[in-house]
């Protein structure tokens, strides 16, 4: 038995929510091996691992910000509106005033700032619903996109389409692959490497329970096969590609945002105030300072998103940005969040918008159809929550613990005492 | 005392109400008499009511102006409305009406959804006004008058001889590889294009002459929800990861102009040679392309035409005349054949930019 326990540690500290992390992980290993088989390969080839982390990446980031204001009990429905308001005035910063690039991101950034100054205020400090003051943002922005923008689609110069879509550049000698994403992908290994023994260092020092060496020696193996596979396949696309700029913009961002939520008092602090907003408020958490931060950070992160795409796409136009609060509101939930606030992350909302990007692009290689396209993804929604709130209902969720439950019964059989109480 | 004057008052109240919903009705009034055509004609200081749908395409953009302007030198009031983004058949439903309401002799309708305006056509009809559908048929209602519009399945067709003559000009035979794009599934207008075009493919495709590597040839498959640029992106990346890791791509079959240049950007992440790609619309950005040697051909379907042609029926329709059509029996809306006025669309590409914008004088700059 406590084998089985140790196993479960390699995903984490063996919790419920890490568990419940780890059962959405292995419905995207079945989705991606799934239409890996089904599309002899293609899946995952240099190429379409490159396009999905581009197609998805200003989604995604859109879901880090999203997995917040739906923890700290909100929701944010104005990101697409916003997004395609700050692309517009990016571009157009930089198309007709000749703003250089560099610039023109700041300002952009520092538009999503006010943009979310102004939709914090609302929500924390007069107290509306963040339903409300994003469903006036949703068309408040979307208004002025199309006031500014006049329906025109507005050009992207090069430099910043080379900074936000592009590649790393190939430098270094010629081993076949591209040598800086060679050398990020040393650098993760390193650095997961450097975790775990600093993990185990600061146990033994605290004298915190240890998991055997085996486990930690087992975790290390695999994350660093994972990392390494990853590596070639991103560093051996065609020449002139790597891992693209955008999804190591979303890295960072998700290393940053993953700290901040598990281990800043910023981030605690939002735990709190989505979980029980009046017991936060007891033991002394300014809720309101983080609700408005909160809805702050989701419009900085929309207008990143917004600029993201004007790269992608070269140009800014008038359908920018429709729908994506609802594939980064699905992505949370299929991540694992909870309606009610409280519950959430960043890394399993990232694993959500990948179970969906995965499944899109899988069913666009395959050739099927947008309309059922559609209908899959919204059963796959509709199943990946269901699953998580019917398990909650009844027990506790663990794929470990199912499989094991035959063994305690059997247990139970063999005539050794359980405790039933 | 105090009763008696308030009985008063609403007996006056009342008169006054019914009076003035007597004459309203009776202003509406000889229902079934106004069929179109009225030999009588109206007022020329007239209100004309044009809704258009949202402002997301340039052309929509400037056909408002247009009519704003074009309505105003002819001597009419006009009453231009454009519907939200995303609430346009909503918007545009209310918007009919209150035109109905403010008495208009004549409404254009650019319908967001041709199937989804019948009640507020009727309304308007059963109040006297004419209607006219405006580059979009309106649907399934017998209260629509006339039908002004560039000959979409012609669109097609001369989007498949483009991609035909663009791939020739660059590899002279064939067997050539490509790939087809068709619009929105929700818009009548993607089926006609598309068909068009594969009117002109579909032959070339059974005898060899084009190989769709993908075999993806169903619109239902090639199709781009919500004419979004990034969902045709997306999907060529699809294709080209999928189907040309060592194949040539020679061509791609792009409805319009916007998904072009998607489809071109994928082409060049991908780090490919840019196919020959057709399009649709003449924007500002493709016209740009094709001057660059990008995008091969557009199509030019000059607004300026369309909403003159518009007002020249609306004053048809307040002389009295007869209104001039020239197609009155393809244009079925499953309820009746709407007479039309179709103005044929002009294929450009390089080669003859210059001249077909030469009175554009948006355009006309970048064709130098």
């Amino acid at each position: 038995m406590s084998g089985i326990k140790d196993l479960k540690k390699i995903f984490g500290n063996g919790n419920t929510s890490s568990l419940r992390q780890l059962g959405i992980l292995v419905s995207l290993v079945i989705i991606i091996l799934l239409f890996n088989g089904l599309t002899d390969g293609l899946t995952i080839s240099p190429t379409n691992l490159i396009n999905v982390v581009q197609q998805n990446s200003y989604i995604l980031i859109l879901a880090i910000g999203m997995v917040m204001v739906i923890i700290a009990g909100h929701i944010d429905l104005s990101v697409g509106s916003i997004a395609a308001f700050t692309g517009i005035i990016v571009a157009k910063l930089m198309n007709d005033f000749h703003v250089p690039w560099g610039l023109a991101i700041v300002a952009g950034l520092v538009l999503g700032l006010i943009i979310g100054a102004w939709q914090g205020f609302w929500v924390a400090y007069v107290g509306i619903p963040a339903f409300i003051v994003t469903l006036a943002g949703m068309m408040l922005f979307r208004g002025l996109n199309q006031f500014v923008g006049n329906a025109d689609s507005v050009p992207v110069p090069d430099g910043y389409q080379a900074l936000l879509s592009g590649y790393l550049p190939e430098v270094g000698p010629d081993t076949g692959y591209n040598n800086l994403t060679l050398l990020l992908g040393i650098i993760a290994i390193a650095a997961v490497i450097w975790r775990e023994v600093r993990a185990r260092r600061t146990a033994v020092r605290t004298g915190a329970e240890l998991a055997p060496i085996w486990v930690a020696i087992l975790r290390l193996v695999l994350l660093i096969a994972i990392i390494a596979f990853a590596t070639f396949m991103f560093a051996g696309g065609r020449v002139g590609t790597s891992f693209p700029n955008s999804g190591i913009i979303l890295v960072l961002l998700v290393l940053i945002y993953s700290f901040v939520t598990r281990r800043t008092i910023v981030g605690r602090h939002i735990y709190a105030v989505g979980g029980n907003k009046r017991a936060a408020e007891l033991s002394g958490v300014k809720a309101k300072r983080i609700n408005f931060l909160v809805m702050m950070n989701m419009s900085m992160l929309a207008s990143l998103a917004g600029m993201l795409y004007i790269a992608r796409a070269g140009a800014s136009g008038p359908q920018d940005g429709i729908n994506w609060e609802l594939d980064a509101i699905a992505a949370v939930f299929i991540g694992g969040a909870a309606v009610a606030g409280g519950i959430g992350t960043v890394p399993g909302s990232i694993i959500g918008g990948l179970v969906m990007a995965f499944l899109n692009n899988g069913l666009q290689l395959l050739g099927v159809g947008s309309d059922k396209v559609l209908m899959i993804k919204g059963l796959v929604l509709l199943a990946a929550v269901a699953i998580d709130v019917i398990n909650k209902n009844s027990g506790r969720f663990s794929v470990i613990g199912a499989l094991t439950a035959r063994r305690n019964k059997s247990g139970d059989e063999l005539g050794i005492p359980v405790n039933k109480s | 005392m105090f009763r008696k004057t308030a009985l008063a008052t609403v007996a006056i109240a009342a008169a006054a109400a019914l009076t003035l919903a007597g004459c309203s009705s009776r202003d509406a009034g000889t229902p079934g008499s106004s069929s179109s055509g009225d030999a009588a004609g109206f007022a020329k200081d007239s209100l004309i009511g044009v809704a258009l749908p949202s402002k997301t395409s340039e052309n929509w953009v400037l056909a408002g102006d247009l009519f704003t302007n074009g309505l105003k030198d002819a001597g009419f009031k006009s009453d231009v409305q454009y519907a939200g983004a995303s609430t346009t058949v909503q918007d545009q439903q209310a918007q009919i009406q209150s035109m109905v309401t403010k008495g208009a002799k004549v409404i254009i309708i650019g319908a967001a959804d041709g199937s989804q305006l019948g009640p507020q056509v009727k309304a308007a009809k059963d109040a006297g006004v004419t209607v006219i559908a405006y580059d979009r048929l309106i649907l399934n209602t017998e209260d629509v008058d006339y039908y002004v519009a560039y000959d979409n399945f012609k669109v097609g067709e001369l989007q498949g001889e483009a991609l035909l003559d663009g791939m020739k000009a660059k590899k002279a035979d064939g067997p050539y590889n490509v790939e087809l794009f068709s619009g929105s599934s929700d818009d009548a207008n993607s089926k006609v294009f598309f068909d068009g075009a594969m009117s002109v493919l579909q032959p070339k495709i059974d005898d060899g002459t084009l190989k769709v590597v993908s075999g993806q040839t169903d619109i239902k498959q090639t199709a781009t929800a919500g004419w979004k640029a990034e969902n045709a992106q997306n999907r060529m990346d699809s294709l080209l990861a999928a189907n040309y890791a060592s194949n040539e791509l020679d061509g791609v079959l792009s409805p319009n102009d916007t998904l072009a240049r998607a489809i071109i950007a994928s082409a060049k992440a991908a780090g490919k040679p840019i196919p020959v790609v057709t399009g649709q619309d003449s924007e500002v950005e493709s016209v740009k392309s094709i001057m660059a040697g990008e995008q091969y051909s557009t199509i030019n379907k000059d607004t300026r035409n369309l909403v003159k042609q518009a007002i020249e029926m609306t004053k048809e329709l307040q002389e009295g005349k007869k209104v001039t059509t020239n197609n009155d029996k393809d244009y079925d809306n499953g309820k009746k054949i709407v007479p039309a006025y179709l103005l044929p669309p002009v294929i450009v590409t390089k080669a003859n930019a210059a001249e077909a914008y030469a009175n554009d004088p948006t355009l006309a700059p970048l064709t130098k």
